[in-house]
């Protein structure tokens, strides 16, 4: 059932040293794959062949890279972007600053060989705010891409101009939306945008854009280099590719590890992770960041991380930042400080988001602290369905799906806390 | 006695430097506030105004900005800046405990500032380091992860003593030694 | 022509509509807050939902997919939409709350939520009554709310600027506030700080929002958040008569809405024109209240021995009589008004003409680089081009002054315009003749005047106006005076009060109905005096003849004014000269 990952050497945060050093990088291969690309493929040749790698997107939506580069209108001279999306504010990821440390190279040429597929003019790098350390990190790579002629005017005497510039945040989880990544690149605040239309059409400034996770087009390549038919080799079928999983919470060895798409969650942590710490029992599992919903610690047996056997268990594989609480774990607490989290960063244009998010939270409060009443639960679950794809982006969604599910799945703990209040109907 | 705030001619040529990244005024906002804050320690309303005026873009444009993202502060903090991550994997490793621990040794609660200036606590969401948990940021630089009351201690001391913790580069589990698996 | 279904109607409808703009221009109601037609269309009140689809096309067949009934098949969204950011396409299907109920769980839900952080204390507030909020809680709200916790708490009473004031709780966080400012004045004044359910709009720290338009973010916030500091509180909107007009206080001519009480003018808003002024106007438009009730002309006076005595309407009209007794053709100067109505400048000027006084003039009042382009226009005057179209000699202040000086004038008779005032004239140049000044507000002018006659301003008789881009426009009765009527003069706004008020509601007095009458109805008085009655009995039967003598003016009626909103009656407003 579980993919071959004990055999598995890390591709994206290959065991080499320094390798976020230039040298480094160009020693092992480093841009050969880019100027492969420019001296002998074609923008579409590209495109078709990570479409048919079937990338999928790691940000958490899990679309194919390749398919959204060819939403992309034909080039009118005019300029056209890639935003590439380092923002990784969803709570219990931490995956894509392992790439601006490590192997910051290998996202660049990804994203330069992505510029050619879809004759992009400028990459803008959207860190988060608080990633300092590593935007300066990224920042250098630049540099030093653009010292070695990498970036800039002519690339590599191929006639083709990239520009890449990082962008830091400043605080705030909604700027990992694409449409609000956007807003905020062109100094806003960061209200996500109503689509349509889509940013391949309309994106920044008004021009053609297309929006991917920084460790998506670190993908890209491996793809090049080793060919679509490696890449779907490795892994889920649906869902394809090594994968940086994020591990943290109650696990003995937390972490990011660099494995196959589809490893059982079971595998990870217990082989990978060494196993609950104090050697006690698996409460719930959050699979892909603090929007997907959780799992019950004893329905794990046979559940994948991919796409399909995600589905199938009732969860979603988002940026694969997996949370695992222990036997020990109060869920109303949990849960309330979810939704304290989605409260937060709640942008704040849309009415069941801005005061749904206060609504859940404060109910959850009331349930925490012992006040809350066996109609409150229906209550939440009735918010939710409230909440649910009303909203213009989707954070709307990813408070409601935790609370709807949290509740549903793990009731005794909920039950256990509010009063068995009987009321007469009026 | 009232401050004045303004960028000197390096500064200025740096702000060029940022606008050339952008193709319109609006954009290079965000880094100029940065830029500003960095130099200043806030971006309270005379910095705004100059980053305002500096950009000739609306005032109430960068003040809505500040406002909408954390990082910027809008009114002065203390001179080192606790952002305690008490998000989900961090509440669940501890998070509280280390906020508390550090109300209690500051003397102050979380949103407030040290009498003399010198530090203020946040409970902030999720900084990105949550396999590190539990962990805080400094003032919006340097990362302090795996953190124990004793290690705050120890962070709280150096401070005081002028002396930032480093950064902490955290292996990646699978470039280790087999054996440690 | 492309079809669309909507609660199983079918409508056509040409290029591209929005839906929820399509519904309301059929006479479909359909709640929203944060849509307005005039501004960028964020969608983020959420309130405005419909479950939407298409019909399957099928392109082997070239046609539409039926089921097995012979219906099409229609493929919906999976999510419900937003109709103000949806666009109609052939054959689309919309369902809104009268036929789904989805849709209406929805809007109930999006209301809960919105009332979630809204003080729910309408008695005690500003917009109660005009409030789409409380209107669409009443028509789609839920029946209660089950929030049980505490609201958040913002800043009330915030002076936003020396006309605006937040009550930052009431915002509702549509933004529309913010975009007026971005996209119509382009002042970018305010702008929303904070972040989720502490979001409110506001002004960069140490400014204010001193924008000339500002106070149309109150008219177009859909609650009470934002407020008139003039205004607030000052009358409730059930206790107001609201009848159309027209903004004299500059040659655009916006078209503005006069509200009053007991015949006092407690605001004026501004009514959708789009040849005009769209939905908007200058703040200082509606700061023309103050000259509507105060300050006012009521009851003739007359010099006396140098000192200045009311006098009756008898009296007025035998004094003017007789100063024109005997007078030469050149005795005579005629200051026609491009801040007066073109009726009363035609009465007066057709009677002075058939009396054979042809000295007819009048100076406009033009600041070059006033203006802003938009909707504050360089001429101060509402009427300059009815008075160049009407055949009065343009002149500048100093030919007047010339023709004052050189010429022999024993009579000067002026319609209102304080030319003292402004510096057009100096005062010594109108002591010596007999001075007739026609005006509605006391001025350094009137002051000089041998005769003052009390004329109904533009909010108190039907008159109209040509605006500097050459479009008549007219305006209604509003205000009574001592001789109009509200319950017998139909064209008058009758409001609550006047249905059902009686004289013994201590708010419905006679105190403020001022002694005045049109000029054309004391220049009628005094043609009769002097065997020319016309037989005038109304503006629109002078607007009439005016059609029927002026080729400019050919065709126009008050009727055809009124449906077409004003009528465009100068091609090219850089040809116009005084005839
Ligand atoms: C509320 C919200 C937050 C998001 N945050 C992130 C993020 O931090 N990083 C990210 O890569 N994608 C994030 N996304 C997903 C992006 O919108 C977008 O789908 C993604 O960047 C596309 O890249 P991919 O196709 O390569 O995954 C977020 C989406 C939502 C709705
Ligand atoms: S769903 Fe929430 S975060 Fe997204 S646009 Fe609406 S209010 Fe903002
Ligand atoms: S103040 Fe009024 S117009 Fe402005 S955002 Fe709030 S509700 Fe909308
Ligand atoms: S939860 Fe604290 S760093 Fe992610
Ligand atoms: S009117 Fe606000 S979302 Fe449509």
């Amino acid at each position: 059932m579980s993919v071959d990952w004990k055999n598995f050497e890390p591709v994206l945060l290959p065991k080499i040293p320094v390798l976020h050093k230039i040298d480094v990088y160009e020693k092992n291969g480093g841009y050969d794959q880019l100027k492969k690309v420019l001296k002998d493929w074609t923008p579409e040749k590209v495109t078709n062949e990570v479409k048919a790698a079937n990338i999928r997107g790691r940000g958490g939506a899990g679309f194919n890279a390749g398919l959204k580069w060819s939403f992309m209108p034909k080039p009118d001279g005019g300029p056209r972007y890639i935003a590439a999306n380092g923002d990784e504010s969803e709570p219990g990821t931490f995956k894509d600053r392992q790439i601006f440390e490590y192997n910051p190279h290998l996202f660049i040429e990804g994203a330069i060989i992505a510029g050619f597929a879809m004759s992009i003019t400028a990459v803008y790098v959207y860190i988060r705010g608080e990633y300092k350390d590593w935007i300066d990190m990224m920042q250098k790579a630049v540099d030093d891409a653009y010292a070695k002629g990498y970036l800039g005017k002519n690339i590599l005497g191929s006639g083709f101009d990239i520009d890449m510039y990082v962008h830091s945040g400043a605080g705030a989880y909604i700027c990992g939306e694409e449409s609000s990544l956007m807003e905020s690149l062109e100094g806003k605040r960061g209200y996500p945008r109503v689509k349509p239309p889509f940013p391949a059409q309309k994106g920044l400034w008004g021009r053609p854009t297309t929006i991917n996770n920084i460790e998506t087009l670190a993908n890209v390549p491996l793809v090049i280099k080793n060919g679509a038919e490696w890449y779907t080799g490795i892994g889920a079928k649906n869902h394809p590719g090594p994968v940086l999983y994020g591990i943290s919470g109650h696990v003995n060895r937390p972490g990011v590890y660099e494995y196959p798409t589809g490893m059982s969650i079971n595998d990870l942590i217990y082989d990978v992770c060494g196993g609950v710490r104090g050697g006690k029992k698996v409460k719930a599992v959050i699979p892909g960041g603090s929007s997907t919903p959780p799992l019950r610690g004893d329905q794990l047996e046979g559940v994948c991380m991919d796409a399909d056997s995600l589905r199938t268990a009732g969860s979603m594989m988002g940026t694969a930042g997996m949370i695992i609480m222990d036997e020990d774990t109060d869920m109303v607490d949990v849960l309330w400080r979810i939704s304290h989290f989605y409260h937060h960063e709640s942008c704040g244009q849309c009415t069941p988001c801005r005061d749904g998010t206060g609504f859940l939270e404060k109910t959850l409060i009331k349930i925490r602290d012992g006040h809350g009443e066996m109609r409150d639960l229906d209550l939440l679950l009735d918010l939710c369905t409230q909440m649910e794809g009303r909203t213009i982006c989707a954070l709307a969604d990813a408070a409601a799906w935790p609370v709807r599910y949290t509740v549903t799945r793990f009731r005794e703990d909920f039950e256990k806390r509010v009063k068995n209040t009987v009321y007469a109907l009026a | 006695m009232s401050e004045t705030f303004e960028f000197t001619k390096e500064e200025l040529a740096e702000i060029d430097k940022i606008k050339a990244k952008y193709p319109d005024k609006k954009s290079p906002v965000m880094p100029v506030l940065w830029l500003a804050q960095n130099k200043f320690g806030h971006v309270e309303p005379e910095v705004q105004q100059l980053v305002a005026k500096t950009l000739d873009i609306p005032a109430a444009h960068v003040y809505g900005v500040v406002s909408f993202y954390t990082q910027y502060y809008g009114t002065r903090k203390g001179k080192f800046v606790f952002d305690v991550c008490t998000t989900l994997t961090c509440q669940l490793c501890g998070g509280y405990d280390i906020l508390h621990h550090l109300e209690d040794k500051l003397g102050i609660k979380a949103g407030e500032t040290t009498e003399d200036g010198m530090f203020s606590i946040q409970s902030v969401e999720c900084l990105g380091a949550c396999g590190y948990a539990p962990m805080m940021q400094i003032t919006n630089g340097v990362y302090c992860n795996h953190l124990t009351k004793e290690k705050v201690d120890r962070i709280v001391d150096d401070l005081k003593a002028g002396k930032m913790p480093e950064f902490e580069q955290i292996p990646f589990p699978q470039h280790q030694n087999e054996s440690s698996k | 022509m492309p079809e669309i279904f909507i609660d199983n109607v079918r409508y056509e409808f040409e290029g591209k509509p929005l839906v929820l703009q399509f519904m309301l221009d059929h006479g479909l109601d359909h709640p929203f807050f944060c849509y307005h037609p005039s501004l960028s269309i964020p969608a983020n009140c959420r309130q405005c939902y419909v479950e939407a689809g298409t019909p399957v096309f099928n392109r082997e067949t070239n046609s539409y997919e039926l089921d097995e009934s012979g219906e099409r098949v229609i493929r919906f969204f999976p999510k419900l939409m937003t109709a103000c950011s949806l666009e109609a396409t052939d054959g689309m299907v919309i369902k809104t709350h009268r036929t789904s109920a989805l849709v209406e769980r929805a809007q109930k839900d999006t209301m809960e939520f919105i009332l979630v952080n809204h003080p729910l204390d309408c008695p005690i507030c500003d917009q109660a009554g005009e409030c789409p909020l409380q209107i669409q809680t009443y028509k789609y709200g839920p029946e209660g709310s089950r929030f049980e916790h505490k609201k958040v708490h913002k800043p009330k009473r915030i002076k936003l600027g020396p006309r605006v004031i937040l009550d930052a709780e009431r915002c509702i966080n549509c933004t529309r506030c913010v975009r007026f400012t971005e996209e119509i004045s382009k002042t970018h004044q305010l702008t929303i700080i904070s972040r989720g359910d502490k979001n409110y709009p506001a002004v960069a720290p140490g400014t204010e929002f001193d924008d000339p338009y500002s106070l149309n973010t109150v008219d177009i916030c859909p609650v009470g958040a934002l407020t008139s500091s003039d205004f607030r509180f000052k009358a409730r909107v059930w206790e107001m008569n609201q009848t159309p007009g027209i903004d004299i206080t500059n040659g655009k001519g916006c078209n503005i809405d006069v509200w009053t009480r007991d015949n006092v003018v407690m605001r004026i808003t501004p009514r959708y024109n789009p040849a005009v002024n769209d939905h908007w106007m200058p703040d200082f438009g509606r700061e023309d209240i103050r000259r509507m009730n105060e300050n006012r002309i009521s009851k003739p006076e007359v010099l006396l021995d140098g000192d200045r005595i009311k006098s009756s309407w008898n009296n007025a009209e035998l004094n003017f009589t007789e100063n024109l007794a005997g007078l030469e053709s050149n005795e005579i100067l005629v200051i026609g008004s491009a801040f007066s109505s073109v009726e009363d400048n035609y009465a007066v000027k057709k009677l002075f003409s058939t009396l054979g006084f042809n000295h007819q003039v009048f100076v406009p009042n033009i600041k070059e680089g006033s203006g802003d382009g938009f909707l504050i226009d360089d001429d101060q005057y509402p009427n300059t081009n009815g008075c160049r179209l009407l055949g009065f000699e343009e002149l500048t202040s100093e030919k007047l002054t010339l023709l004052l000086s050189k010429g022999n004038f024993k009579m000067i008779v002026s319609l209102e315009d304080d030319l003292v005032g402004r510096g057009v004239l100096n005062e010594d140049l109108l002591k010596e003749p007999y001075f007739v000044y026609m005006g509605s507000n006391h001025n350094k002018t009137s002051a000089l005047a041998d005769l003052i006659v009390p004329i109904a301003n533009s909010v108190e008789q039907s008159c109209s106006y040509v605006n500097s881009s050459g479009r008549i426009q007219r305006t209604t009765a509003a205000k009574e005076t001592l001789y109009t009527n509200r319950r017998l003069n139909l064209e008058m706004s009758v409001g609550r009060l006047d249905r059902y008020g009686t004289k013994f509601d201590n708010w419905v007095t006679d105190r403020n109905r001022i002694d005045c009458i049109p000029a054309w109805d004391f220049i009628e008085r005094v043609a009769t005096n002097l065997d020319k009655q016309t037989g005038y009995e109304s503006a629109s039967e002078i607007m009439d003849e005016i059609a029927s003598v002026l080729p400019a003016f050919n065709g126009l009626s008050y009727d055809r004014i009124d449906d077409e909103l004003g009528v465009q009656i100068i091609g090219d407003v850089s040809k116009v000269t005084s005839a």
